[in-house]
């Protein structure tokens, strides 16, 4: 599925026939992953980058005292570290569920960038809609409650993953734990639980076993003070 | 070059040069894109959120910061910004700005046309690398200020932002005998790392009380860098910059030898 980069790319600008190949021909390779796998690591210098073809990932980094933020969710046609090609890594990135990756030399990437400056543009979008994601959780964590920060996760999930072809109906699978949850969004295990049961006692959705129902789109945007544009998802948004 | 580069082409080829090697041609490509100067006073606009601007913002001097506003009046700020940055460089590829760029003191902007720099963009890969370098430093700042929301004590949020100002700033040459500018309310670090102005006042207390700095008008003194350092559990490493003197844990040598690469 290594398409599903290509249609990634494209959320932020179109890419012609030529340069969608150039991309797809890109991956040299893909591998199964597993649950809980460490895609990279903190104090890597990767010389590939990783682009998640199936399944679902987490950045996060471990502060001194041990414990955990969370930072990101990442879904199939992510590359989970595009970032790595000028920079060490200063996080991870660990799988959330059974998948797939694509591996991307960055000698290739850099040379296709060269030849295709569009794709550099869409590949250079990608990260700054990354930047915009951590600001937007940062701004939840600084200012928002906790009803109104797990409202609002669900819903940039959803919209992303609607973008990618992933929502069917009004489903999909975020094969996450309440820990993850907690650990994203700066709450304890307590109020994380206290919180999912009040959003589904409400009427907005179910989110059991690593599937989310939307019951109440409208209603869970409104909770989430939801406004899809940090996405930048042209004429895409939900 | 014949009269070389202006005093603003100048304190965006310092800032890149803390981040990146650029080669005399590469400079010499910079110092040609035209700029439009701006005073500013504080509290400004110089981007607003839901604008969509065909120049973005190099900052010459003062003290600009990203910020939201959310319903209840509330202000998040999401950056700070110091001469050399770019901070709106993201309007380059996305064209709605999702935040607002504003101005926390007086100074000066140089306005650089996108026309401009997509162009040298296209002819040097290695000013692409440079700027979307910048970008990804600029995330993982955000990314470390995220962290710092959600998973440090409020004496630890405000030194270490003290730590990463005074870290950032004698990269750019601004910091002398350990003295930097910091001209920011204790509302303004209130918003930045999402205290009261009380609970900020306290904090500031606490770090003179300890000697670990001083606070002067517009400026501080760090009396005791290694530690302010240890008690905001500050690292350097996130910033990725070129040379950072070895204030760093073992865990950030790793990622600066990952630069090599």
């Amino acid at each position: 599925m290594v398409s599903r980069l290509t249609a990634n790319l494209q959320l932020y600008g179109a890419l012609s026939a030529d340069e969608q190949r150039a991309v797809e021909n890109m991956v040299i390779s893909t591998r199964a992953v597993a649950a809980g796998e460490d895609l990279v690591v903190e104090g890597d210098a990767p010389t590939h980058c990783r682009v998640l073809l199936e399944g679902q990932a987490f950045r996060h980094k471990t502060l001194p005292d041990g414990r955990r933020q969370i930072m990101a969710f990442h879904i199939p046609g992510d590359v989970c570290d595009l970032q790595g090609l000028f920079l060490g890594m200063d996080h991870n990135v660990t799988s959330l569920s059974a998948g797939e990756i694509g591996l991307i030399p960055h000698a290739k990437l850099t040379e296709v960038m060269e030849v295709h400056p569009r794709s550099a543009r869409a590949f250079w979008s990608t990260s700054l809609v990354e930047a915009a994601v951590f600001r937007e959780w940062m701004v939840g964590m600084g200012r928002r409650s906790a009803y109104a920060r797990i409202a609002h996760l669900f819903c940039e999930m959803v919209v992303r993953m609607r973008a990618a072809g992933l929502v069917h109906q009004n489903r999909c699978s975020f094969p996450i734990t309440q820990q993850h949850l907690s650990d994203a969004l700066g709450l304890s295990a307590v109020h994380t639980n206290r919180t999912l049961q009040a959003l589904r006692g409400e009427g907005l959705l179910t989110f059991q076993g690593g599937e989310l129902v939307i019951m109440d789109w409208p209603g869970l945007t409104a909770a989430g003070e939801f406004d899809a544009g940090y996405l930048h998802q042209a004429g895409k948004s939900a | 070059m014949a009269n070389g580069p202006s005093s603003e082409h100048a304190r965006l080829i310092r800032k890149l040069e803390t981040i990146t090697t650029l080669s005399g041609d590469e400079k010499e490509a910079l110092t040609t894109i035209p700029l439009r100067l701006k005073s500013f006073v504080e509290d400004t606009d110089l981007s607003p959120e839901g604008a969509a601007p065909t120049e973005s913002c190099l900052v010459v001097d003062g003290l600009v910061c990203r910020y939201r506003l959310l319903g209840a009046g509330q202000r998040q700020i999401m950056s700070l910004h110091l001469p050399g940055d770019i901070p709106d460089l993201q309007s380059l590829h996305l064209s709605v700005m999702d935040h607002s760029l504003g101005s926390l003191t007086s100074g000066r902007a140089a306005y650089l046309p996108h026309a401009a720099v997509r162009d040298l963009t296209d002819r040097f890969p290695n000013i692409t690398a440079a700027l979307w370098r910048d970008t990804l430093i600029d995330a993982a700042i955000t990314r470390e200020w995220l962290a710092g929301v959600g998973r440090r004590t409020a004496h630890q949020r405000i030194a270490h932002l003290v730590c990463e100002v005074f870290v950032r700033s004698r990269a750019l040459q601004l910091v002398e005998e350990g003295a930097f500018e910091l001209p920011i309310t204790q509302a303004e670090l209130g918003d930045a790392t999402g205290l009261s102005t009380v609970h900020v006042n306290r904090v500031l207390q606490d770090l003179r009380r300890d000697d670990l700095i001083t606070w002067r008008g517009r400026s501080i003194l760090v009396l005791d860098w290694e530690r302010l350092r240890l008690a905001a559990d500050f690292d350097a490493g996130y910033l990725h910059l070129l040379d950072e003197p070895s204030i760093l844990t073992p865990r950030a040598s790793r990622l600066r030898s990952g630069l090599a690469d």
